[in-house]
């Protein structure tokens, strides 16, 4: 039989050219693609004429898991080319590979991505021994520049790979499954040749499996495409794709890199390449009123040219092209390693040249379905789903959120908002999570204009087949994107619970935990944690009560608050009210959360303690740990700690941040802190008195009316005194005019003294100076 | 002759391997280079063929931008980190490219343009007046006019007009000796300009381009003349660099190591040769490099491991500090306890090496120890947990 086999790197314009040519060399009866069997009766539909990239996405639903994950494709993919050029030469297509809710896919969103970047230490080995630093600069160096031999080249390099790597079970299955199909094709064909397009990792593999035709792994008829289970939803189709989202593929999911100077390397070969590309990051930088002068092109293109001739190339690869333009164009020192040599993506502050030179080659093409492409499961779903729900009308709708079908209705249209399909306007509801509004109003206009609408579906349709999926994509891109701004992530996780979608994911709490621990704002993070651990306490109406990936987002905060509080340093300043409610929601979740989410009450005891210990630490802050202490069953003695506690810059302060967190403590007629509190003020002196007040007003701010009205009756009852403590709260006259009245007399008691009418210690003993703290709540 | 040198230059360190490099080299060899890129590149990458040791860890794609940089008509700027190797870059690129290493001006506040470009013999410029006998080269001179690489440790610790000595030098190629060019057109000095006395007269030989002055008044740099320059990100401020000669230089961040177990590597390396050399018989413990080596890096990226962003400390947490820490708990446990050193002797160690006199620094120590350290699985992290208290204050 002649079955030529082609292993490939994904992406890569080198692998694509040698199918192309071996294609037209052999005009096969079959040409096989390693990419999903349930798709291979509808090959026609990728030849439609689409402008790639795009995809095939597959997603998978059953009891237990849900998976989503696509098959790219761009102009230069060695799997586009090789059903084109099928096509073309007149033979067969077919898609060999298992389909991509195959088990053996598991926990795979990018077919496509490089299979050997799994088993890593052999590929290690070939960096050191070529002196590069990673496995695309060593693909670059050995075959996409120089592409004399490259079919035997390539051989070579996936057999060593394959030879020392021990590949896994997932592996084996579906190279057995392509393997019966090979056997198939073959038998078919005859003599006429066929050709297989895998990825080389898998060629040495399904050689061997084939080589013996009659041998004990199988016969040679067709193999059936494997069926999902019975009670499970999956499906495949066509999504337009975009090079932004091939490149944003990381880690094990990741492939070739830079897929815009790929297409012109396929296109126009590798010199115009790297010419085009200098044009396009000069241009980029100089839009952006960087400084390019001449003398750095010329600097950047003598060291381009003279690390090619170092590196043994005859035409400038793309990390000779990069590393050119960076030494010329980089006149500072950078703070991250150069995206090309860590494989990393950008951290934010990377230099701009590094950071427009990365988006040139990355470039932003999206592709575009061909007008005659079925539409996406998504928009017939949309349309069935409102029409069943009633929804599929014009004018206001009020829903309640308490019904089943009142939930229902608005989880679907909050679905069709996060998508941003036009038309689905939200008039009112609730908030926030800490909102008790139980009522929705929608406004609806179901008139598609101009088609708007149904283009929105087809777009949003490439996040997933139903509401729910899509929706849930959508969430999970804007949750991996709000990285360390804590203001988003609420507003995502609220929009969550909304929809009905922050029961499932686990994929991304890793990325959300990832942002909270990034955070650096305490004020930011205590927001965003008092209202998920409301959701996650309380709320039986969105059904967001105890949900895992909420219960993620709370210890992640709380662990983080922690941190954060421990190292925040600064002398008197005014409260600051957002951190202290962070704190506070700390302790919330400390009381309220620690059992079911295992939080670490101890470890946090002992940040209150040596945060409250801290002379270096703000006062607000100081006594918010005090009083976090309190709240996690610290004894030690309150009126001690007040007493610490003393100096007019400070006291207000101090008492603020106890006051956010444990009210009790004064309200206790046990506890001795009143006492020690209406010493303390007591004996502050008038300027002192001047100086704490608006801190000390603050502070008791946080007493709602009813438990002022206690403080006061106690001030009462310490002076042994009967009368109205409600009286105490208010002041017939405004506080100003008292103080007013207060400076006047102060100034007329020294012009008296001055003029010896006024003997000194009149103002001792009277009273001035023991103002009791009764005057304070007063004035409040 | 070097045996009994504390620090031989590199030239003399590795002269078989640049010899044997030599011997194989098939390049082509830009003029006035001792030896071709590739083999100047084999002999800091190494060359397991040649046994050619690795002497720089770090990117390879750095090294090449470095020597296709001195192959240009820009000098290269080495800034990074304190700590990352580059002076030993340096001194290894001169090394390979020139053959030698020694042409170095070491900057500081108070370095002068004596000491970078000449200064005189004032005995002979008394009784002789200006003249190449009284003249005494400095590095910038010599390796002009010898055609060699110069090195230029700490330049942005020098004051900016002494900095700006090197502006003609790099963009004309041309060194100007003011003082010799009077020399000759008043008749004065009777020495002849071919005395063959100093490095000026020897290198040039006579065949500069004729420039109507006197041949000795300007040095125009020969073939292979190039600077490596070395610059401290945490000195920037101190004295900035100017444009112009920012221009003139290509610039290269050096960085810590990036990959863990490559660092691990090198410290349970060197600490065990250093350790051998103080007289200590036991090995230092993986397990406590480990951890040691984990905290110097999560503490020099200001963010764990696993993500979480922390302040960064004021102090120098380099790789070669992380040696010294690592040498420091081998020599306690040893001469205290007889043993190899552990978790606990970190944070004796660390609290001298970390938080060295700041304390602010000392308190980022201590919640580190607090909070990130019991977040950890393992032995030894407990005990670095447990051993929190030792920390001063």
């Amino acid at each position: 039989m002649a079955v030529t086999f082609i292993g490939v790197r994904h992406h890569s314009p080198a692998c694509a050219r040698l199918v192309r040519d071996t294609v037209r060399r052999l005009r096969p009866a079959y040409v096989l693609v390693e990419g999903p069997a349930d798709f291979g009766g509808r090959v026609d539909e990728l030849l439609l004429g689409h402008e790639p990239p795009v995809a095939v996405y597959s997603y998978y639903r059953d009891a237990e898991r849900v998976h989503s994950s696509w098959s790219p494709f761009c102009g230069y993919s060695p799997e586009w080319v090789a059903l084109n050029e099928g096509r073309a030469a007149g033979a067969e297509l077919r898609f060999i590979d298992l389909p991509a809710w195959h088990p053996a896919f598991a926990g795979r969103s990018n077919r496509y991505a490089d299979a050997e970047r799994r088993y890593t230490e052999v590929t290690e080995r070939l960096c050191r021994e070529f002196a590069v630093d990673n496995t695309d600069i060593l693909w670059d160096h050995l075959f996409e520049i120089d592409t004399g031999g490259a079919a035997e080249r390539l051989d070579a390099y996936f057999a060593l790979l394959r030879g020392e790597a021990e590949a896994g079970e997932d592996d084996t299955a579906r190279e057995s499954y392509m393997a019966e199909w090979v056997r198939a094709a073959a038998a078919d064909a005859g003599d006429r040749p066929v050709v297989v397009v895998t990825g080389g990792f898998h060629k040495p593999a399904l050689e061997a499996l084939t080589a013996s035709r009659d041998g004990a792994s199988g016969g040679t008829g067709w193999p059936g495409v494997p069926e999902p289970p019975e009670d499970a939803t999956g499906g495949s189709f066509l999504v337009p794709y975009s090079f932004r989202r091939l490149d944003a593929f990381t880690g094990y999911q990741s492939g070739m890199p830079s897929p815009e100077y790929y297409r012109r390397v396929w296109e126009d070969g590798p010199e115009s390449a790297a010419g085009a590309l200098i044009e396009t990051v000069v241009g980029r930088l100089r839009e952006r009123k960087q400084v390019v002068s001449t003398a750095d092109l010329i600097a950047a293109r003598t060291l381009t040219e003279g690390l090619t001739r170092l590196r043994g190339h005859p035409a400038p690869a793309r990390t000779d092209l990069l590393d050119g333009l960076v030494s010329a164009l980089v006149n500072d020192d950078l703070d991250q390693r150069l995206p090309w040599t860590s494989r990393g993506p950008l951290a934010p502050g990377a230099h701009p040249a590094v950071v427009e030179m990365v988006a040139a080659l990355s470039g932003n093409r999206v592709g575009r379905l061909h007008p005659d492409t079925p539409a996406p499961p998504l928009v017939d779903h949309a349309a069935a789903e409102l029409e069943r729900l009633r929804l599929d009308r014009d004018g206001p709708v009020a829903l309640k959120l308490t019904t089943p079908r009142g939930l229902e209705r608005s989880r679907a249209l909050h679905r069709l908002r996060v998508l941003r399909i036009p038309g689905i306007e939200r008039d009112s509801g609730p908030a926030t999570g800490a909102d008790p509004v139980l009522e929705e109003r929608w406004v609806l206009d179901g008139s598609d204009h101009g088609g708007h609408r149904l283009s929105a579906l087809i777009e949003a349709g490439a996040y997933g087949p139903t509401l729910e999926d899509a929706a849930a994509a959508v969430l999970d891109e804007r949750m991996n994107g709000a990285g360390t701004d804590m203001e988003r992530l609420a507003d995502v996780l609220f929009d969550a619970a909304l929809c009905g979608c922050a029961g499932q994911s686990d994929r991304i709490a890793e990325s959300i935990a990832a942002g909270i621990a990034g955070a650096s704002d305490i004020g930011a993070l205590g927001a965003a944690l008092a209202a998920v651990l409301g959701l996650w306490r309380h709320d039986r109406v969105l059904g967001t009560a105890r949900s895992p990936l909420f219960g993620t987002v709370i210890a992640e905060c709380v662990t983080r608050v922690l941190w954060l509080a421990e190292g925040v340093r600064g002398g008197p300043a005014p409260a600051d009210l957002q951190r202290l409610r962070a704190v506070a929601a700390t302790r919330d979740a400390l009381l309220h959360a620690a059992g079911p989410l295992r939080l670490d009450r101890d470890a946090a005891l002992g940040v209150a303690l040596r945060v409250a210990a801290e002379p270096g630490a703000p006062p607000d802050l100081r006594g918010a740990a005090f009083g976090l202490g309190r709240a996690l069953g610290d004894t030690s003695d309150p009126a001690r700690a007040v007493r610490g506690a003393a100096g007019p810059q400070t006291f207000g302060d101090w008492l603020a941040g106890l006051f956010a967190l444990a009210r009790q403590e004064v309200l206790d007629p046990d506890a001795s802190v009143l006492g020690v509190l209406d010493e303390l003020v007591g004996a502050l002196s008038d300027e002192d008195f001047l100086v704490a007040l608006p801190a000390l007003r603050q502070a008791f701010e946080f007493f709602p009316p009813r438990e002022r009205e206690s403080i006061a009756q106690g001030l009462l009852d310490r002076r042994g005194l009967q009368g109205s403590a409600r009286a105490l709260l208010r002041t017939p006259d405004a506080p100003l005019l008292t103080a007013e009245a207060r400076a006047l007399e102060a100034r007329v008691d020294q012009a008296l003294s001055s003029a010896g009418l006024l003997l000194d210690e009149r103002s001792e003993p009277g009273g001035e100076g023991g103002r009791p703290l009764a005057d304070n709540t007063e004035e409040s | 002759m070097s045996d009994d040198y504390q620090r031989p230059p590199a030239e003399v360190r590795f002269a078989a391997e640049l010899e044997r490099l030599r011997a194989d080299d098939s390049g082509p060899v830009p003029p006035g280079w001792a030896l071709s890129l590739t083999a100047a590149r084999r002999f800091i990458v190494g060359d397991d063929a040649l046994g050619v040791r690795r002497k720089f860890v770090g990117d390879t794609s750095l090294i090449d931008r470095a020597l296709v940089t001195l192959a240009t008509s820009r000098g290269l700027m080495l800034v990074g980190e304190p700590g990352t190797a580059k002076s030993l870059l340096s001194e290894l690129i001169a090394a390979a490219v020139s053959g030698a290493s020694t042409l170095t001006i070491q900057g500081g506040a108070a370095t002068t343009e004596d000491q970078i470009k000449y200064s005189w013999n004032y005995a002979l410029l008394v009784s002789e007046g200006p003249s190449t006998r009284s003249l005494v080269p400095a590095p910038l001179l010599t390796g002009m006019a010898e055609g060699k690489v110069v090195r230029f440790e700490e330049i942005t610790r020098c004051p900016l007009e002494v900095q700006d000595a090197l502006l003609s030098p790099l963009s004309d190629r041309v060194l100007a000796i003011p003082e010799l060019s009077g020399a000759v057109a008043r008749g004065r000095g009777g020495s002849s300009p071919h005395t063959g006395q100093s490095a000026v007269a020897g290198g040039r030989g006579g065949s500069s381009p004729r420039t109507g002055q006197s041949t000795d008044a300007m040095v125009f740099a020969r073939d292979g003349f190039n600077v490596i320059a070395t610059a401290n990100t945490r000195d920037r401020g101190v004295n900035e660099m100017s444009a112009a000669l920012k221009r003139r230089f290509n610039f290269e961040t050096v960085f810590p190591i990036a990959d863990f177990a490559t660092e691990l590597d090198l410290v349970e390396q060197e600490a065990a040769r250093l350790l051998e050399h103080s007289g200590v018989r036991a090995a230092p413990r993986r397990d406590v490099l480990e951890v040691l080596v984990t905290a110097f890096r999560e503490l020099r990226n200001a963010a764990t491991e696993d993500g979480r962003s922390m302040d960064r400390l004021s102090a120098v947490m380099s790789t070669a500090e992380a040696v010294s820490v690592a040498h420091q708990v081998g020599v306690r446990g040893w001469f205290l306890r007889g043993e190899a050193g552990g978790a606990a002797d970190i944070v004796e160690c660390l609290a001298g090496t970390a938080a060295k006199d700041s304390p602010e620094d000392l308190a980022r120590l201590r919640r580190y120890l607090e909070q990130q350290a019991p977040r950890r699985g393992g032995e030894q992290w407990k005990a670095l947990h447990a051993a929190r208290h030792l920390l001063p204050g």
